[in-house]
């Protein structure tokens, strides 16, 4: 049968985010495809050289809609290793809390977008509307609800008080019974198991040898999470359950993204259990000492690299982030091959990428 | 046994969905709550502002701008369409001149409300 070639984006209704791609079919079967980014790049790193540290925390929250907070606090405790400061113990913990909620939305929103392409459409207005929940918690506890402003150099902007805590503990408890009942369906309901389950397996050895980190790498059976690995404070004083699943196929990367959410609120019950009393910020000289540093941190989609250089100024001399999206991309092609022109979407939704991440 | 705790889930679902009132607010017709630490739009109290010009420095989105003349001579100009409302000024201001308010942003036809006047020294000497 004769190959033929079909663009897929940068602009497409399958595509949250612009992406362009080429592929390679032969009637109902795929062959391969190849890859175009850079269609949101923004020249983030480029800028952050230009802007001073206190003003880059507001730059690097726009490099990613969904995952914004988890690049901040990769971003200041860089900049507060580069000062030789340690934060307020509260101040770590709400900033776990946030990252935490942070990967709750992430997760339920990426549920919704594979339920919507594989047909399900009232999954997707569930977890949307779960989803919603998390979010009121952010809007309420930072004052935004995408961008949430919350990290500063230093500390938090923000404190809880009881009735923060009981709104949280409400909320959470609500998304508990939830989340319980999506697991319920992913496991099983027939048609999300038949769209799912053996697409596109990746061994764990295809997942080590191109980097692939995340959600992702452990539905491929690779224990991997920064935050029991190499844990920024407080993940040192919770224990982490990591999810892993050694099926490597789209069903397992739903279920672990499932199980790691119901994870992530039970650690937000332990923050909120043990968070301390203190302080949540310092305050901190504004010019920061000569020196390079590398922050990495568990962001939704994986580990977040930061590399931070400083020539003494009150601007970063050089910032360079790597996201995890960009590992997750060049083994696209590869899942793309031998796979039915059907299970594109649920291929393309089953990394869950971030497309303003990888390009910033 | 448990096809029918499934129907039952489903059954709850459609009761809930007839009883509950809707997630959305006719908004600027129905009443809309937003959270107290909302970041909404700024307000400025001219009185405590000293001109140190801090908020100008650290604004990310360059929404603020100071003409200073000299330490009492000077004016304060703030372009609401570059705000990001991120509340680095009014983290930044040591003197609690800027906050933000709990209140949405409304809409402009004026091209005059593109520039607000913070602070003009010489009127408020006036």
């Amino acid at each position: 049968m004769d190959k033929i070639s079909i663009p897929i984006g940068p602009q497409h209704p399958l595509l949250k985010e612009p992406l362009s791609m080429m592929v390679d079919i032969a009637g109902e079967k795929v062959l391969g495809g190849s890859l175009r980014l850079g269609y949101v790049h923004r020249g983030i790193e480029r800028l952050a050289q230009q802007r001073t540290y206190v003003q880059n925390v507001h730059l690097i929250e726009r490099i990613c809609g969904i995952c914004s907070h988890v690049h901040t606090t990769a971003y200041c405790y860089a900049v507060e290793a580069l000062l030789g400061i340690e934060i307020p113990p509260r101040a770590q913990y709400i900033r776990a809390l946030m990252c935490e909620l942070e990967r709750i939305h992430s997760h339920l929103l990426w549920l919704g977008i594979l339920a919507k392409h594989i047909g399900l459409e009232t999954i997707f207005m569930h977890t949307w509307h779960d989803r919603e929940m998390a979010l009121d918690i952010m809007e309420e506890i930072s004052g935004g609800r995408v961008s949430h402003a919350a990290n500063q150099i230093g500390g938090v902007r923000f404190d809880l008080d009881e009735e923060h805590g009981d709104m949280i503990r409400g909320i959470l408890k609500k998304l508990h019974s939830q989340v319980d009942g999506l697991l319920d369906i992913i496991e099983t309901e027939p048609a999300a198991i038949a769209r799912t389950k053996g697409v596109a397996p990746i061994s764990s050895d295809l997942i080590k040898a191109y980097g692939v980190v995340g959600p992702v790498a452990r539905a491929s059976g690779v224990d991997i999470d920064l935050r029991r690995d190499a844990p920024l404070p407080p993940y040192d004083k919770l224990q982490v359950k990591v999810v892993t699943h050694p099926g490597g196929d789209a069903w397992a990367r739903t279920y672990v993204r499932a199980e790691e959410t119901r994870v992530s609120l039970n650690l937000c019950e332990k923050i909120l259990e043990d968070l301390p009393e203190g302080d949540v910020s310092l305050r901190t000289p504004r010019r920061v000492p000569e020196g390079e540093v590398i922050i990495r941190s568990e962001a939704p989609r994986g580990e977040l690299f930061y590399y931070l250089r400083s020539d003494g100024s009150d601007k970063p001399a050089r910032l360079k982030v790597r996201t995890p999206t960009l590992a997750a991309l060049s083994l696209l092609p590869v899942q793309l091959a031998e796979i039915n022109v059907a299970d594109i979407p649920v291929v393309l939704a089953g990394v869950d990428l971030c497309i303003a991440c990888a390009d910033r | 046994m448990n096809r029918i705790k499934k129907r039952l889930t489903i059954l709850n679902a459609v009761i809930e969905a007839m009883i509950k009132s809707p997630e959305t607010v006719k908004y600027p017709f129905g009443d809309l709550t937003l959270p107290e630490g909302y970041r909404g739009k700024i307000e400025f109290d001219p009185d405590k502002c000293s001109g140190c010009g801090l908020c100008v420095r650290d604004c990310p989105a360059e929404a603020l701008h100071l003409n200073k003349k000299s330490r009492e001579e000077y004016t304060l100009l703030y372009y609401p369409a570059r705000c990001a409302y991120c509340g680095q000024c009014e983290d930044s201001c040591r003197h609690g001149a800027i906050s933000h308010s709990n209140k949405l942003v409304g809409a402009t036809t004026h091209k005059d409300d593109w520039v607000l006047v913070f602070k003009d020294s010489k009127a408020s000497q006036e």
